[in-house]
């Protein structure tokens, strides 16, 4: 397990609060327990990977309020609800929110496991996505404004012909700007410049 | 033939005629001796008319003094009846007034035997003829003697005997006849005597005839005998009457008795039955020789016939009564009946007339509606559960929710290669009061869900207040309500079940959370009193929300609501649970903002 992933937890019940500590904390986890949404958004919670086991009926701020906070912060934790009553709305909206899972107390431990390992890999993902974006950006970012005008075109598909015609250009200046913008970017494949261009939302 | 041959003999014969008919009626009626009487009386003075008859026609004296005998015999008897008559008919003559005649009658009798041949004169001098009616008769002539003094007074005596009692009867006033009879007698009396006085003394020249006076009396007392007997006749015939009508009201009692919608009966004051309808018979089960030989009682099933015994001396007490009881029928089945019974008054003995309805099928319906009435309450309760219990059923799976998470964090610790045994007994320890907690929820729930009668125990007023508002607190907290309690701390203990009346002040405090959520910039402000009020204790929850509406009376009625996902029962429920304790629950707009409801608990005796 990976020291910089960490297993918040927000319930204002304390002794849930210990006892799904133990549980997580025996399998490993790393873990820090708050039994406020306040008292979590005032602690540090957003270095790395993650995720946010969170009680969703809490007096004053209740957990899908803490999950738009999340959101509006651009966190890359996971959040996993875990209700006493919760019933099909209040579900629906937090998934569409983005929530892993809903669980129902009381919760089973392979279960609550199971959901936090997928919760954890998500919020992997999400920080890995982030930062292959993040490093395609920049490589899109060093490109001469003439080579992110030819990427454009490229991604949609012009021929070399056609592409020169249109910036009034010859066909072989054309095809050195589009072996530079492969190479910069990094990509050895058309393919996978069309895809990158559409991560990136080029347009 | 002369007028004296035939007065004399149509006397006789008339006297003779009335004797032999009154003599024939008290034959028939043996206990009527007043017509025995006027029978020898009539007998005797029909004797007198043919003695009278026979001296007057004698001519020594010899023979004349032997009619007069007779004649004197029959004087007695006459005499004697009358008295028996007046006696037994008027039955108001002083008895030493009837033996004085009856002695002085019968000693001038004797004296006249004694003294033979004529006790009315001292000497006689001759027979004389003389000319009566237009013939001749024969009289006596001679110097009177001192001792007919006695027949005369024998006659005053009776005369007196005859106006004493017809005046204490005409007091008496139970004989119609009583006057007319005792007057005429007394009439025909004294003017014997004159006649007899003035016929002794020479006076006048007149044979003796007696016997046309008391014929006179005869006549009379005929006469009112007969009016007697039309009389009893007349009786005879209205009774006659009487006993058609009675046997006409019998057949209408009898209809009556029948057409009765239930058992229908008169018994005795002892209980012995005495008649009943066939309505009876049908429903006991037991025929009219087995009832005839039962008791009141017997009717009833054992454990109430003392209460039934009671009941019955209640009505014979007071002028009737009603009563219930198990009827007990000859197939040993029982059905409720109701008993309406009213005295009354049968051959001079007090009697009951009942009548019986069997309410078992009403009883039946109104337990049933009870029942369904109960059934209402309860699914009434089931349902606000859901309604007042959401954090119920959270809290139900809170303390589950710690008790797996801790047990399963147990499992994997213990697979640890060196266990924290520290850690374990925490957890252990954890898991004991989560349980406990559960155990205490699921407690509360089943005592909401609880039917029946209320388990009191003994609480104080400030616990409940203190529970209540620990389970209201996340939704006080959540709406942001400032609530404040305004109490002594030294309120006395109340009789009550728990876990309801904190539900009620639950309930009240969610309303009044709900009731404010529209407050706006107003503070929501919830006030919680408590007020000894002698015998009881008056709980409030007052608020400062949008109060009530218009349709305010309306809100303890179950399946009313004001809310838009409301059942309408959670005030109907506080009401019936605070009603089971025996208080009340009502509500009232505040002057300013909001509504307060109030409800009322008794205190506990000992500590008022």
């Amino acid at each position: 397990m990976r020291c910089s992933e960490t297993v918040f937890i927000v319930d204002d019940e304390p002794a849930l609060l210990k006892a799904l500590g133990r549980l997580l904390k025996a399998e490993g986890f790393a873990v820090q327990a708050f039994d406020s949404a306040m008292k979590f958004l005032s602690a540090p919670h957003n270095n790395g990977a993650g995720c946010v086991l969170l009680d969703q009926s809490m007096p004053s701020m209740s957990g899908l309020e803490l999950q738009q906070r999340l959101l509006q912060e651009d966190s890359a934790l996971a959040v996993i609800f875990i209700t006493g009553n919760g019933d099909i709305p209040m579900s629906v909206r937090a998934i569409k929110a983005g929530a892993v899972d809903f669980l129902t107390k009381p919760i089973k431990d392979n279960e609550l496991l199971t959901v936090i390992r997928t919760a954890l890999e998500k919020s992997r993902t999400t920080l890995s996505a982030r930062a292959e974006i993040k490093e395609w950006k920049q490589r899109h970012a060093e490109l001469s404004a003439r080579e992110k005008e030819v990427l454009l075109y490229v991604v949609k598909g012009l021929p070399n012909k056609h592409i020169a015609a249109t910036l009034g250009v010859v066909e072989q200046t054309v095809k050195v700007h589009r072996g530079r913008v492969m190479s910069k970017m990094c990509v050895d494949s058309l393919a996978k410049l069309v895809l990158v261009a559409e991560r990136l939302q080029l347009k | 033939m002369n007028w004296v041959t035939i007065i004399w003999s149509m006397t006789a014969a008339a006297s003779l005629t009335l004797a032999g008919v009154h003599g024939f009626v008290w034959m028939r009626r043996k206990q009527q001796m007043a017509s025995l009487m006027f029978c020898i009386m009539a007998a005797a003075t029909a004797g007198m008319a043919g003695c009278e008859l026979w001296t007057m026609k004698q001519m020594d004296m010899e023979s004349y003094a032997h009619a007069l005998q007779w004649y004197n015999l029959m004087r007695w008897i006459v005499t004697l009846a009358l008295v028996g008559f007046i006696h037994f008919y008027l039955g108001s003559g002083r008895p030493w007034l009837e033996w004085t005649v009856c002695a002085l009658r019968t000693l001038s009798l004797l004296v006249n035997f004694v003294f033979s041949p004529m006790v009315y004169y001292t000497s006689i001098e001759e027979l004389v003829r003389i000319r009566f009616l237009g013939t001749e008769v024969t009289i006596v002539e001679g110097i009177p003697s001192p001792l007919s003094i006695i027949g005369q007074l024998s006659l005053l005596v009776l005369a007196a005997y005859l106006v004493d009692a017809t005046w204490r009867s005409a007091q008496r006033r139970d004989k119609p006849g009583a006057v007319r009879v005792g007057l005429s007698a007394v009439f025909f009396v004294l003017a014997l005597s004159i006649q007899m006085m003035f016929a002794l003394w020479g006076f006048i020249d007149m044979p003796i005839v007696a016997s046309l006076f008391f014929a006179g009396i005869l006549v009379v007392m005929g006469i009112e005998l007969s009016e007697d007997m039309l009389r009893s006749a007349k009786l005879a015939e209205d009774l006659k009457i009487r006993e058609r009508e009675l046997l006409a009201e019998r057949k209408l009692t009898d209809a009556i008795f029948e057409s009765a919608p239930g058992m229908l009966y008169l018994q005795s004051a002892d209980g012995s039955m005495v008649r009943w309808n066939s309505q009876h018979e049908r429903v006991t089960g037991y025929s009219n020789t087995e009832t005839s030989q039962m008791r009141a009682d017997d009717f009833c099933v054992e454990a109430e016939k003392e209460m039934l015994n009671q009941a019955r001396n209640i009505a014979l007490a007071q002028g009737g009564h009603d009563v219930e009881f198990d009827l007990a029928r000859r197939d040993g089945r029982t059905s409720r009946h109701f008993f309406r019974m009213v005295p009354v008054e049968v051959a001079g003995e007090p009697h009951l007339v009942g009548i019986g309805i069997d309410i078992s099928s009403q009883r039946a319906l109104a337990a049933e509606t009870e029942r369904q009435r109960e059934q209402m309450a309860h699914i009434a309760r089931v349902a606000s559960v859901s309604e007042l219990s959401s954090s119920l059923a959270h809290e139900i799976n809170q303390p589950l929710a710690i008790i797996l998470s801790n047990a399963q964090a147990a499992q994997r610790i213990m697979a640890h290669e060196n266990p924290d045994l520290n850690e374990l007994r925490e957890i252990l320890e954890d898991i004991v009061s989560a349980d406990i907690r559960a155990a205490d929820v699921i407690k509360r729930l089943r005592s909401i869900l609880r039917q029946g009668k209320p388990a009191l125990e003994t609480v104080s007023p400030n616990a409940l207040f203190d529970e209540a508002l620990s389970m209201a607190q996340p939704d006080l907290k959540s709406a942001g309500v400032q609530v404040s309690r305004r109490h002594s701390k030294k309120l006395p203990l109340i009789q009550a079940d728990r876990i309801p009346i904190e539900q009620v002040l639950l309930n009240l405090i969610k309303n009044a959370c709900e009731a404010m959520e529209d407050n706006g910039s107003r503070e929501k402000t919830l006030s919680l009193t408590c007020v000894n009020e002698g015998a009881w204790l008056r709980f409030s929850v007052r608020d400062n929300g949008h109060g009530l509406s218009e349709d305010a009376c309306k809100i303890f009625e179950a399946f009313h609501t004001t809310k838009p996902n409301g059942l309408g029962l959670g005030l109907t429920i506080c009401q019936t649970i605070v009603r089971a304790h025996g208080g009340n629950l009502w509500s009232e707009q505040n002057k300013s903002h909001g509504a307060t409801f109030h409800f009322q608990l008794p205190i506990v005796p000992e500590n008022l």
